[in-house]
């Protein structure tokens, strides 16, 4: 560990904050200067009496709590609505990296929206073994009723949420959330919310805008309908309990749709309608937030009341469009994560711009005996697997729960996977008083319309608020900060 | 406008107004306790009673156990229908409904709306309620009512005049006028039974209904039964009379299905105008005054039928008719 005798604004300003040479420094290089995005911001901080820093953190917090942006947690019987700890300092990244970022990340859905309608169609990539046949058609999120379907202009994934982490290589993709992905409002909210903090700060860093971004989702949305007249779009939401209900919520307000729940909806003559007071209106396009699963209990479970009785009977005659379309999750799967770089290749005839975390695959012999001898050094996730729930971090396991988790693994190893324990890049953040380096990720959005793609300068920049802690999921006491884009 | 939305909104007009209603009614017995007798006292709370369509508890015989009987009954009353979650009527639980039919509609509110209303609700519900009892009810129940006009303010200049608009002022009308009519039968009532303007004085009754200075500048200050009541439920320009109120509801009804876009016109919007009619020609002067109790019970009882008819209309709408074939 280091501690640096920079001026003003350097690491060294903050008691606590120890750079250690493993940890990418978003703000500091390593001898503790500011990096270049960073010097007015760190000095700005340095700057700041703590109990400034206080009133920041706790105005960030009001403005939360008042506006009621917050998800609820399920435990047992009881379901609390719970504030997203805020942090008010922002993580400021370089234009020509996020430049560098927008274009792996386009690059990616396209080629994955390609594999989805390969292998509901013809099944090339499977034939020619791109991808193991098995774990395609026997994934649990394989949907065989979409086989044959045809999507509107083959945009199965119209919303897409990635997830990317930072080591000194660069940037690297952890996952793509290809279903429901969730994040955006917090992404709207970090943003008003430190805007607010830091106006002239914000001024002078002239960071790129993500306030538009439901009306870029309204665009891509629109341009997906089935009609020429102008569509009927909706948001399906599981309801008021759903943990994403807020954005959910917000998302139908800036776009001034509506925000529809099952018992809203009415099928008929394949048709979708909502139930409104003047009678029954035709829905175009339906922007799901809702699993498969649930969608429609003729189809998929039947003890679902969540969706609407025949919506895939509709869907299926191409009476509406929905976003995304069912069968996604098959590509967001955690094993088949580890041949989206031969899928790029496959599909689009480039080299991955964006690379992928080393992944072992228990499935394969080779990646099972490597998982197992190394589980001390391995993060261990379960194929299906979310929320930062059924994995192992081995480095911060008990031998015990590490001998626990590694049966698990040999009773069914197709289930698991594992990567390296990442060294997650670090930013500053306001902890205890004072401002500490946390471990952070970054998932930006990435919509995919009928012929264009947009990606929103930003994301949900989420941060592991205990210290040395890696797990960054809200539900497991992660947090979240705003991203500035900024020139240079 | 989505039919669960419309009832979302509906619901939260009612569960609003009920609020505002329910601390109406607190507050006279609150500011009662500090310089009446314990009859008057035990009248008020009679008149929270009856208004709530409950019965109050037989107090005992011997006037000393009474008085201290009363006293705990006034607390426990008080208590539980501020802030008692359990009490479906307590202030507190009104709020919280209100708040949740609000976060199902929140993407029609505007943000400073929904802020206000949630500020107020947590407000509530992390205040320490044992405390402010302590050091006076009368000052919670205060603020309680300065966060609902400021929210009242605050929708009126934000919210759009849609649908949405329309269904909440509907449900808060509706709502308000069975309170008014419960309130006003059991005023009665209870004044009747207890030959005494000085238990219940009509002059009171006017200022619960913030009416007292406009009464003395229409008519004088001298407060007559008769003129009270028809000033209460015949004053056209009187917010908290029923024909005003009556006249909004009816208003409302048209701009939902508007006039001319269907004959004959929606069964709850013909029930409003009868009831807006009946309300204008009934004759609570002098003898027929002896009928006003039952009179003020139809008038619930119709506006019940008129909130079945709106939600059999609007609210649960069935699809049943309305399929294209």
């Amino acid at each position: 560990m280091s501690k640096s005798e920079s001026p003003s604004g350097g690491a060294a300003s903050f008691p606590g904050y120890e750079l250690e040479p493993r940890f990418y420094d978003e703000m500091f290089e390593a001898d503790g200067t500011p990096r270049a995005a960073g010097l007015q911001m760190t000095e700005a901080l340095a700057g700041f009496a703590p109990e400034d820093l206080a009133k920041l953190q706790e105005s960030v917090y009001r403005r939360f709590l008042h506006e009621g942006i917050t998800f609820t947690v399920h435990g047992g019987d009881e379901m609390t609505e719970r504030i997203i700890p805020l942090d008010f300092v922002p993580r400021l990244l370089p234009a020509r990296e996020w430049d560098h970022i927008e274009r792996g990340l386009k690059q990616r859905l396209a080629a994955i929206n390609l594999f989805l309608r390969d292998i509901y169609h013809e099944g090339r990539s499977l034939r020619d073994g791109v991808v193991p046949l098995d774990l395609v058609l026997g994934g649990p999120q394989y949907r065989m009723e979409m086989r044959g379907i045809r999507v509107p202009h083959d945009v199965y994934v119209a919303v897409c949420g990635t997830d990317l982490v930072r080591t000194h290589e660069g940037f690297a993709v952890l996952e793509d959330n290809l279903r429901v992905p969730s994040g955006v409002s917090y992404m709207l909210g970090c943003r008003d919310a430190v805007k607010g903090a830091f106006p002239e700060l914000y001024r002078s860093h002239r960071v790129r805008e993500v306030s538009d971004y439901s009306k870029r989702l309204y665009s891509v949305l629109a341009s997906l309908a089935p009609s020429m007249r102008t569509p009927r779009i909706a948001i399906l939401t599981p309801g008021l309990y759903n943990s994403a209900y807020y954005e959910h919520a917000l998302l139908a307000g800036e776009m001034g749709i509506d925000l529809v729940e099952g018992q809203d909806l009415v099928v008929h003559d394949a048709v979708l309608y909502e139930r409104t007071t003047k009678g029954l209106e035709r829905i175009d396009v339906l922007y799901r937030r809702l699993d498969d699963d649930f969608l429609d209990p003729v189809t998929f479970r039947p003890d679902s009341v969540l969706g609407a009785a025949g919506m895939f009977h509709a869907y299926r005659a191409g009476n509406f469009v929905l976003a995304n379309a069912p069968g996604t999750g098959v590509a967001d799967d955690k094993a088949l994560y580890a041949y989206v770089p031969r899928i790029i290749r496959y599909f689009l005839d480039e080299e991955p711009i964006l690379q992928n975390v080393e992944t072992h695959l228990c499935r394969e012999p080779e990646g099972l005996a490597w998982t197992l001898e190394h589980l001390e050094e391995l993060v261990v996730k379960e194929v299906g697997g979310s929320g930062g729930y059924g994995m192992l971090v081995g480095p911060h396991a008990s031998s015990a729960e590490r001998a626990e988790f590694a049966e698990r693994i040999k009773a069914d190893p197709s289930n698991f996977i594992s990567q390296p324990t990442l060294d997650l890049s670090r930013a500053p953040c306001y902890v205890d008083g004072g401002i500490e380096p946390r471990h952070v990720d970054l998932r930006p959005f990435v919509l995919q319309g009928r012929d264009h793609q947009d990606v929103v300068p930003g994301g949900l920049c989420r941060v592991a608020l205990r210290r040395g802690s890696l797990v960054v999921n809200s539900s497991q006491g992660g947090g979240c900060k705003d991203l500035w884009v900024v020139d240079g | 406008m989505l039919a669960r939305v419309a009832a979302n909104f509906y619901w939260m007009g009612r569960y609003l107004e009920r609020t505002k209603q329910t601390i109406r009614l607190v507050r006279y017995p609150l500011d009662r306790l500090v310089d009446r007798t314990g009859n008057e006292i035990a009248v008020a709370w009679e008149v929270v009673y009856r208004t709530l369509g409950q019965s109050p508890p037989e107090a005992p015989e011997s006037s000393e156990e009474a008085e201290t009987f009363l006293m705990t009954d006034a607390y426990t009353l008080a208590g539980s229908l501020i802030e008692e979650a359990s009490n479906p009527e307590s202030i507190l639980s009104c709020w919280s409904i209100a708040r949740e039919n609000a976060r199902q509609v929140r993407s029609h509110l505007p943000l400073p709306v929904w802020t206000c209303l949630n500020q107020g609700y947590l407000w509530m519900r992390d205040s320490d309620l044992p405390t402010a009892w302590a050091s006076g009810p009368a000052a919670f129940v205060g603020e309680a009512t300065d966060r609902l006009r400021h929210l009242a303010g605050v929708m009126d200049a934000l919210m759009y005049r849609d649908d949405g608009w329309r269904f909440m002022v509907l449900g808060g009308f509706v709502e308000r006028v069975q309170h008014q009519a419960a309130f006003l039968g059991a005023w009665v009532e209870l004044g009747r039974r207890a030959r005494g303007e000085s238990v219940l004085p009509w002059a009171d009754l006017l200022r619960i209904c913030g009416a007292y200075e406009v009464y003395s500048r229409r008519y004088s200050m001298d407060v007559r039964q008769e003129q009270v009541l028809v000033f209460l439920v015949q004053d056209p320009e009187l917010p908290r009379s029923l024909r005003f109120s009556m006249h909004l509801i009816e208003e409302m009804l048209a701009g939902i299905d508007p006039a001319g876009a269907r004959y004959p016109l929606a069964p709850p919007h013909r029930m409003a105008l009868r009831l807006a009619a009946a309300l204008e020609v009934e004759n609570l002067d002098g003898e027929r005054g002896r009928d006003s109790v039952r009179f003020f019970r139809s008038i619930g009882s119709d506006c019940r039928k008129l909130h079945d008819l709106a939600v059999a209309s609007y609210l649960g709408f069935s699809p049943v008719g309305g399929l294209e074939t």
